[in-house]
């Protein structure tokens, strides 16, 4: 144990003190209410006043420490969203008790942190979950315990294959299918390599998809699935490019495919084969994280719409986002997320009596939300029924242009994955999106 | 059959950064008889400065400069003023001290840089040659060849050298080396210098060559310590060709689909092999009722 009171007492003092005082500013200092647009009336009741009645708690449970990139995005987005709504009426003078936990990318944490959430928080609902893991742990729990997800960002498979889970955005498979399909379209390619991370539901399955949808297309897709942990990107890289492909996928977090796009920068090979992404890589800090060299090299397909569009949603996200939370805090498709699945739990709560408000009626009224309007997606957005929810299967190609730019190369088109059938099926018969 | 020839020649750069690693894992160890768990998480923070610097003033020979510096000083800071105070505890106290280190300089990196994408590229990139169909860049070369060279001549000079005697004396005897009258928090600090420079320096090259993250870096001690352990924490000649044989195999297995995915265990696999591969004629004597 260290002695404080050696002659260097003093010195570690200071620096053990400085440390907490940090971290507490740290923690304190992100949101700023009182630099906020002095009422904004797009978020909630819109009335300016602050809420003070009894709180309703509501959680989530993302991915931020522990693995190879933070996933903390849509819960920064949801916070925000909230943060704007109790400063202007709550749910009917209710505010909302966010409570965000950390999974820390371990499934032993996972289902203690969403137990907390559950049993101890008690929340009526989680919004803006995004996890690796969150899904696959604890999709059973959430039915059991009859509490609803609004996902800001599903990643693996179960996130869309729960009954109780039901994500905002598309997923990793319907982005990478759609990004293979403009691909295909715009430059005729037919031989696809998918790079991936071994993670279970999650690699295989996206690249799968582009499998299945290539199949009576004549379209191949090899596909390279690694451990997160692989040291050596130019290995993958070159494995890729053994493969003799038109074009290459990079379908991981934006700093694993900044890696891999390094290391094909190392080797010259931008115009050598067509390279593309699902909307991971659409981060305002990727065109400067990989460089000028991949200008004009690189496209994407994108879940909700780009970041710069003129609709009064998304321009009431960029607002929010500047009033209420930190200004590091990420301005990308996943705080869009977040943002949005905020918004239709706010717009859901609005409608029940607020002293009725529990976890049985949040469910119930979240359960039934169909036909959910929003510049933010390119079709409506309801929950659906059953174990499938994958509201959101249309999305935007934008392009890495000069000076780091994002520009959109196509606007809103349908995901043609096959395992969307049942899905596209249910929304005809039940007229799900009206 | 893939052919491997390409691999082979990416796999010996990054190989010989895990060498270089051991080395400076192996000459700590030889002279505190500390694991330094913190290695990687050292290197990590002398890469986040000198890609904050390039962003900054895009000066390369400050950032290198700054990037070891740092490195250095954080090795000395916790070699010089925390690692005396565990100087008597169990070796397995000491490494997991280096790992709350390494837990803290992690926390910091990520509090302060999160984790945004970004790379760090130098001149040295930009130049290269061809050779199988796989370009080889300046910093591949200089990673090998400082490798190779700085290995052969920490080895020489710590065999020749009086300081290099001191520390297998302190490594033998920590008590009967004072009496000797080595000066022992003298040379417990260089060592933990030495290894300081070589973290900066691994730290850069695999920030250029693998990916600069925190986590990653940090995690790279993994590789190092089973390139250590093949030169059993003693052979830095031994600790270099563990390094380049683990860099070599994890790139092999690339374009084998059915092994490629578990690349990462590679590390694992050597050093058990070596361990078992050293043991092969002890016998283990177990006694009577066991």
């Amino acid at each position: 144990m260290i002695n404080l009171t050696t002659r260097y007492g003093a010195f570690f003092k200071v620096v053990i003190v400085s440390s907490i005082l940090m971290t507490l500013i740290a923690a304190c200092g992100g949101a700023n209410p009182a630099s906020a647009p002095s009422a904004n009336s797009l978020c909630g009741l819109g009335n300016g006043e602050a809420a003070t009645a009894a709180p309703i708690v509501v959680g989530a449970a993302v991915g931020a420490s522990g693995g190879p990139a933070d996933f903390s995005s849509a819960s920064k987005g949801a916070a925000a969203y909230f943060n704007c709504v109790n400063a202007n009426g709550g749910i009917n003078g209710r505010p909302i008790q966010y409570i965000v936990e950390d999974d820390g990318w371990n499934p032993e944490q996972s289902g203690q942190v969403s137990a907390k959430l559950v049993n101890d928080d008690k929340v009526v609902a989680l919004v803006g979950n995004t996890s690796f893991l969150d899904c696959a742990v604890n999709g059973q729990f959430y039915k059991d315990s009859n509490v609803v997800v609004i996902a800001g960002v599903g990643v693996p498979r179960e996130c869309f294959e729960s009954e109780n889970i039901s994500p905002t955005n598309q997923g990793p498979r319907l982005s990478s299918i759609g990004a293979a399909q403009y691909m295909n379209e715009k430059y005729g390619a037919t031989k696809f390599v998918c790079m991936a991370l071994n993670i279970p539901n999650f690699g295989n399955w996206s690249c799968d998809g582009m499998s299945e949808w290539g199949k009576d297309k004549g379209i191949t897709v090899d596909q390279v699935i690694f451990d997160p942990a692989t040291m050596d990107p130019t290995s993958l890289v070159l494995q890729a490019a053994a493969f003799e492909p038109d074009a290459i996928i990079t379908t991981m977090p934006a700093p694993v495919a900044t890696a891999l796009l390094k290391a094909a920068e190392e080797q010259d090979l931008r115009a050598k084969y067509h390279w593309f992404g699902p909307t991971s890589l659409y981060d305002l800090a990727f065109p400067g994280a990989v460089g000028s060299y991949w200008e004009g090299y690189l496209d994407v397909q994108i879940e909700l719409v780009n970041i710069d569009s003129a609709g009064s949603d998304n321009q009431n996200w960029l607002k929010v986002m500047d009033g209420y939370a930190d200004a590091k805090d990420p301005r990308d498709s996943f705080s869009q997320a977040g943002f949005l699945a905020a918004k239709i739990f706010t717009d859901t709560m609005l409608k029940l009596d607020p002293a009725k408000i529990d976890r049985a009626s949040v469910t119930d009224a979240l359960k039934a939300v169909k036909g959910y309007k929003s510049d933010l997606l390119c079709s409506p957005w309801y929950f659906g029924p059953g174990t499938t929810h994958n509201a959101n299967h249309a999305g935007l190609m934008v392009k890495l242009e000069a000076g780091g730019k994002w520009s959109v190369t196509k606007p809103c088109f349908e995901v043609e994955d096959p395992a969307l059938a049942p899905i596209l099926e249910l929304e005809k018969s039940q007229g799900l999106t009206k | 059959m893939p052919n491997i020839s390409p691999f082979i020649i990416t796999g010996l750069a990054v190989g010989a950064v895990y060498a270089l690693s051991g080395v400076g894992l192996v000459v700590l160890y030889r002279a505190c008889g500390v694991l330094n768990f913190a290695y990687g998480a050292i290197g990590s923070i002398g890469a986040l400065l000198a890609w904050q610097i390039l962003e900054y003033w895009d000066v390369e020979i400050l950032a290198w400069f700054i990037a070891i510096g740092a490195s250095t000083l954080l090795s000395f800071v916790y070699g010089r003023y925390l690692a005396p105070r565990l100087a008597y505890r169990d070796s397995v106290v000491k490494a997991v001290a280096t790992l709350g280190f390494a837990l803290i300089l992690l926390g910091i990196a990520r509090w302060y840089w999160s984790d945004d994408p970004r790379h760090i590229s130098f001149q040295m990139d930009t130049v290269g040659i061809s050779i199988l169909t796989v370009r080889i860049t300046l910093t591949r070369i200089v990673a090998f060849g400082s490798a190779v060279v700085i290995t052969i001549g920490i080895a020489l000079f710590l065999n020749n050298a009086r300081i290099g005697l001191s520390m297998r004396a302190l490594a033998n005897n920590r008590d009967l080396s004072a009496l000797l009258g080595i000066p022992v928090p003298q040379v417990e600090t260089r060592a933990w210098l030495m290894s300081g420079f070589l973290a900066g320096v691994t730290g850069l090259l695999l920030a250029d060559l693998v990916r600069l993250d925190a986590i990653v870096l940090t995690f790279m001690v993994i590789p190092a310590m089973a390139a250590a352990v093949v030169g059993r924490l003693k052979s830095l000649v031994g600790t270099l060709v563990g390094g380049i044989l683990i860099g070599l195999f994890e790139a092999i297995a690339t374009p084998f689909q059915t092994i490629s995915p578990y690349r990462s265990v590679i590390p694992f696999v050597v050093a058990t092999m070596v361990i078992l591969w050293l043991q092969r004629h002890k016998q283990v004597a177990l006694a009577k009722g066991d």
